[in-house]
């Protein structure tokens, strides 16, 4: 199949960069890097021309509850950067912890990547340093500073003291 | 400071009366000429995300169907698909031949709507109401079939509600013949018309290198040649089954993307006729489990604006842990950005409205800065104006 050998090609061109490579489907890749080798990783998707940009999107994986007091793992975010060639879907995946969720921008190398990059910043409260409109998108423009609906800590409005708990 | 006294801001929205959808765009203009343009979105905003994550897979699918109500089908097929890879299960192609049905019928009446609307912003409203009249031809078809004019409701996890039945293939054929008579018409006004042209030719051009560049997707990428259609590249449901061909288009301007929605009724209609002349047996549903195995999916379909790419993570449970929707207008906002500078203000709203923007399936929108005077704008205003200008 055409994807294999485009999935192929992605471990190449990232392989000084990712930490871990994994294959949740057969047209796909995932690779997790750290912060400070995303830009870099980008660019070289982009030099190499392996597809676009398609979605950027944040995922919240909190400390899941143990049998005992202590949870197992520490809880964190996650930015997802999926980019698509033909069916081959490559991943870039950047975990960060609650309490410096810092994100480089990549609009310096895919200028589209801006409006995703908002979009994280507001409903994950992943910052992303450097992106060059860090104004709100989506939400309103009373919704309280500091709220991340997409947090799974958040419950609604009326609570937001649940929200200022993880940092 | 000294320079932005000489810009002059032109706000519009986000209440216009003639898109229907809440948007708010602000142009900075030198004179006649647009200079830049940003976006602010969020006025009708929802929180979909968010719901899902609560709600169960099945209540999930009918969430989703709702979150546009053009492309009401896309949505619901590329959930359920990403859900059935999750659960492992395969669905027969009878049920991937009816979902490809709906996915094309619902390209002809998405088409269908965004000419009407377009013609309209540019003063045409002769050839919007042609087209509107017409796509009561398809509408008629979605009804006959699903029972319903917009939201078909035509999935469930694991297949779809209802067959098709000889009478209703008889029907549909009939509308399609007649609907293909009329897309030639369009075709031939879009040409041919010299006022029209006067419109969209070297309007709002965009050459390949800037269209992969701003990573624009759907019928806005394909007219400036770019080679990027879901349904080629990956193909899903019965697509397999019923190649399509892809529509491409090098003029890059708005013309370029009347031609390629135009010219794409004509695969519709092509593949429309086939699954209905050739409906292949099989059962219509599969039983999946109520939890849905742990795990992440990536679910790209075609909507008729674009790739629409999913993201679905279940946990294992009965609710999935995290949906990601990325709808294809999103993309295509940040063209317009780029596309604007250097137009003429009365160019404008058929400029947005070449992307075909959807707002509820994406809602977002364009704001500028840099100025110590504006001027409010209504969007029917700006329409006025820019038929007014090229009287």
């Amino acid at each position: 199949m055409e994807y294999e050998t485009f999935i192929k090609d992605a471990e190449d061109i990232l392989k000084k960069l990712g930490k871990d490579f994994q294959h949740p489907e057969p047209n796909r890749l995932d690779v997790y890097i750290d912060r400070t080798d995303l830009l870099a990783a980008a660019q070289a998707i982009v030099d190499a021309k392996w597809g676009y940009l398609s979605a950027l999107s944040g995922l919240d994986c909190p400390a899941p509850k143990a049998e005992g007091q202590q949870p197992v793992e520490a809880g964190h975010l996650e930015a997802l950067y999926h980019f698509c060639r033909m069916a081959a879907v490559t991943t870039l995946r950047v975990k960060v912890p609650y309490n410096d969720a810092h994100v480089p921008s990549i609009c310096s190398v895919i200028p589209s990547a801006t409006l995703y990059e908002r979009e994280l910043m507001e409903l994950f409260g992943i910052i992303v340093d450097d992106t060059p409109i860090p104004d709100r998108l989506v939400l309103a423009d009373e919704w309280p500073e500091g709220v991340y609906p997409l947090r799974k800590s958040f419950t609604g409005l009326d609570v937001p003291e649940r929200a200022a708990q993880e940092s | 400071m000294q320079e932005s006294k000489e810009k002059f801001i032109v706000p519009i929205g986000p209440q216009h009366p003639a898109l229907k959808e809440p948007g708010h765009f602000e142009f900075t203009v030198d004179g006649e000429t647009v200079t830049s343009a940003t976006i602010r979105l969020g006025f009708v905003h929802r929180g979909i995300e968010k719901m899902a994550e609560s709600r169960t897979y099945i209540q999930n699918l009918y969430l989703f169907e709702r979150i546009c109500g053009i492309c009401s089908h896309v949505h619901a097929t590329a959930f359920a698909s990403g859900v059935e890879k999750l659960a492992g299960v395969t669905v027969s192609p009878r049920v991937k031949a009816i979902r490809t049905l709906f996915l094309e019928l619902e390209r002809i009446q998405s088409h269908l709507l965004w000419l009407g609307v377009a013609a309209h912003e540019g003063g045409f409203d002769t050839l919007f109401m042609y087209s509107w009249r017409d796509r009561e031809t398809v509408m008629d078809i979605h009804e006959t079939i699903s029972g319903n004019r917009v939201h078909h409701s035509v999935n469930l996890i694991g297949g779809v509600k209802f067959d098709i039945t000889p009478e209703q293939v008889k029907k549909s054929l009939k509308g399609l013949d007649f609907l293909e008579e009329r897309a030639k018409y369009y075709e031939k006004v879009v040409t041919t018309d010299e006022t029209f042209l006067g419109r969209t030719r070297n309007v709002g051009t965009m050459t390949k290198e800037q269209a992969t560049v701003l990573s624009a997707v759907g019928p806005t990428a394909r007219a400036s040649g770019v080679q990027r259609d879901v349904r080629v590249e990956s193909p899903y449901a019965g697509y397999p089954e019923y190649p399509v061909n892809i529509v491409l288009d090098e003029g890059g301007d708005l013309s370029a993307r009347f031609i390629v929605r135009i010219k794409e009724l004509y695969e519709c209609f092509r593949i429309c006729r086939e699954i209905l002349k050739n409906l292949p047996e099989g059962e219509l549903s599969v039983k999946v489990p109520r939890r849905i195995p742990a795990g992440e999916v990536v679910s790209r379909v075609e909507a008729p604006r674009g790739e629409l790419f999913y993201f679905i993570k279940s946990n294992g449970g009965e609710t999935p842990e995290r949906v990601k929707v990325r709808t294809p207008s999103l993309c295509n906002w940040s063209t317009i950005s780029s596309v604007a500078v250097g137009h003429k203000l009365a160019d404008m709203p058929m400029l947005l409205v070449g992307i075909d923007p959807c707002f509820s399936c994406n809602d977002r929108l364009v704001t500028v800065r840099q100025a110590n005077t504006s001027q409010t704008m209504y969007w029917e205003d700006l329409r006025k104006y820019g038929v007014e200008y090229y009287k």
